[in-house]
């Protein structure tokens, strides 16, 4: 049986469960919230009138990624295996003709392709906030404005692998607990405690602690070791792979 | 192997805990053709059996042999070739009948014209648009039997099956079942405590008990063990006399009777004469009620 029969099936799982609506609200969070601060906000300073248009699409989602994302993928990771636990349905996966290796992947795939929605999403809304400010203020010839794809790609990618640790972590905690309370509190004080690490305490364990890893790409004095973390977090991801696929394969289960 | 049986385990055992054996040599033989009934009180290690069965756990001691096939060296090309339902339905509630049939077509290879006739065949075809947590547990039974169907399995596992169906659901269920072992020549093994249910299906029975097997064999082998244990309750107006005379019976007090072994019912005439020929009156003389459900008491009492 092959991996991509596998992964077909996980995608015709997620049909109509919250987890596609909460892609689509958790990518709309930074767009909306840029979109209030320009129009209501105090507008846009002079220097940034001639680039605004790669001011949203690259400074901005580093709110995303601070915030909407961490929580993002803290939530769908665990949403995604709660399928199973909810409708007592792990015992009908392992008993159907798939290796335990392709049902793990095509899980991990499974969130992985959220997380791509989820960029897609938020870039799409991004350019639908500039269009409506566009509207707004037409002196600000938004769309005559060059665009820095080069930009707007880097600090997706960057956004996304400094944030492949803590995904890899919360997907084995939410493929290992029946309770989804547990992965989802565990996501939730690993960030609080990783941002605090980083932003007031300046410790030097955050560099060491994957749930610190997201506010690199935010603050300018820290982008210097931004290489290091990526580095750091695909390192994790690959261990906490490996650590899950042990525990998955050995895991009794019974719901 | 033997080319009739499907199943075949010698010296199965298992623990979930290193003082607590749940299972012990575990010698389970399921011809090809049968319905087979995995009977026991609930935590008689049952369910354990077949999630071994099924690889849901790995066997620790003894040897499963699936087709012919050794289930730890090719347990996905046997699962391919079995169905199965373990306890309660394992069902997407979001889905319909047909998207839930739909998320396993392909994994087991199934064509989509598959599904319709699943569907057809636990009576499901007009499910429409309802999602499954919206079907009442018969239903739902019925869907999981349909999923346990969609490989077009030459053996299909079913665990407690009627658990929570009412009496028309268990009617109903009993039919399909014999159904698609004489028209799809499925071979068939469903466990159960509800013997008396059982009895009414299978063609052969297993017996287990404290993770133990006390009984394999055909229904009419297990008939036969019925009969040999058949007893006669006596109450007369002197049963201690009653109970020398019959001494040769193996009697035994019950109450204010006597219960003699009745390896024939011929003898029932004899025994009548003796007593009335010494003078005992005879208040009750009634063969004691001994079916299945007593056979399975009396086994399982053995045993404890």
């Amino acid at each position: 049986m092959t991996l991509l029969t596998t992964f077909r099936s996980e995608i015709l799982k997620t049909k109509r469960t919250a987890s596609f609506y909460l892609t689509i609200i958790a990518a709309a969070f930074g767009p909306f919230l840029t979109l209030l601060d320009v129009v209501m906000g105090e507008g846009i300073p002079m220097d940034d009138r001639a680039v605004i248009l790669n001011k949203l699409l690259v400074d901005r989602f580093e709110m995303t990624g601070l915030v909407a994302m961490p929580f993002f993928i803290i939530l769908i990771c665990t949403l995604l295996q709660q399928v199973e636990y909810k409708n007592n349905a792990w015992k009908q996966v392992l008993t159907s003709p798939q290796t335990r290796a392709n049902i793990f992947i095509a899980k991990f795939m499974n969130v992985q392709l959220l997380i791509a929605v989820f960029m897609i999403t938020n870039l799409l809304l991004m350019f639908g906030s500039a269009a409506i400010l566009h509207f707004k203020d037409p002196s600000l010839r938004l769309f005559n404005q060059s665009l820095d794809w080069n930009g707007i790609l880097q600090i997706r990618a960057t956004g996304y692998m400094v944030l492949l640790a803590m995904c890899t972590i919360q997907f084995w905690l939410g493929l290992r607990f029946k309770n989804f309370i547990i992965p989802i509190s565990i996501g939730i004080c690993g960030w609080f405690l990783g941002t605090l690490l980083v932003i007031p305490m300046k410790s030097p364990i955050a560099a060491f602690f994957p749930y610190s890893f997201h506010v690199y790409t935010n603050l300018p004095a820290l982008k210097p070791e931004l290489t290091k973390i990526c580095w750091a977090s695909f390192g994790y991801a690959a261990l906490f792979l490996l650590v899950g696929f042990w525990d998955f394969r050995r895991k009794r289960m019974n719901g | 192997m033997d080319n009739t049986l499907v199943i075949k385990t010698s010296g199965l055992s298992y623990q979930y805990s290193r003082d607590l054996k749940t299972l012990s040599d575990i010698s389970l033989q399921v011809e090809r053709g049968s319905i087979y009934g995995f009977l026991g009180p609930n935590g008689s290690g049952k369910t354990t059996t077949l999630s071994l069965l099924l690889g849901l756990l790995k066997s620790q001691q003894g040897d499963i042999e699936i087709f012919g096939q050794h289930l730890s060296a090719n347990r996905i090309n046997i699962l391919k070739k079995i169905g199965s339902l373990i306890e309660s339905p394992s069902l997407y509630g979001h889905l319909t009948a047909k998207e839930n049939l739909e998320v396993y077509r392909a994994v087991y290879g199934a064509s989509k014209e598959r599904i319709a006739e699943v569907l057809n065949i636990v009576g499901l075809e007009d499910s429409g648009k309802k999602t499954a947590k919206k079907f009442s547990l018969g239903m739902k039974q019925r869907l999981s039997i349909a999923l346990a169907l969609l490989p077009n399995p030459e053996l299909l596992i079913l665990d407690e099956p009627s658990n929570g169906l009412d009496p028309a659901g268990i009617i109903e269920f009993r039919e399909l079942i014999k159904k698609l072992n004489r028209e799809y020549n499925m071979t068939i093994m469903i466990s159960s405590h509800l013997l008396g249910e059982v009895e009414k299906m299978v063609s052969h029975v297993g017996i287990i008990y404290k993770g133990k097997m006390l009984f394999q064999g055909t229904l009419p082998e297990l008939h036969q063990l019925q009969h040999t244990g058949s007893k006669l309750l006596i109450k007369t107006s002197d049963n201690e006399a009653a109970t020398k005379l019959l001494s040769g019976y193996e009697p035994q007090t019950e109450g204010d009777s006597i219960s003699i072994l009745l390896p024939d019912q011929k003898e029932v005439g004899a025994i009548q004469r003796t007593l009335n020929q010494n003078n005992i009156d005879i208040y009750l003389l009634q063969p004691k009620k001994n079916d299945l459900e007593q056979l399975f008491i009396d086994l399982t009492s053995a045993q404890s």
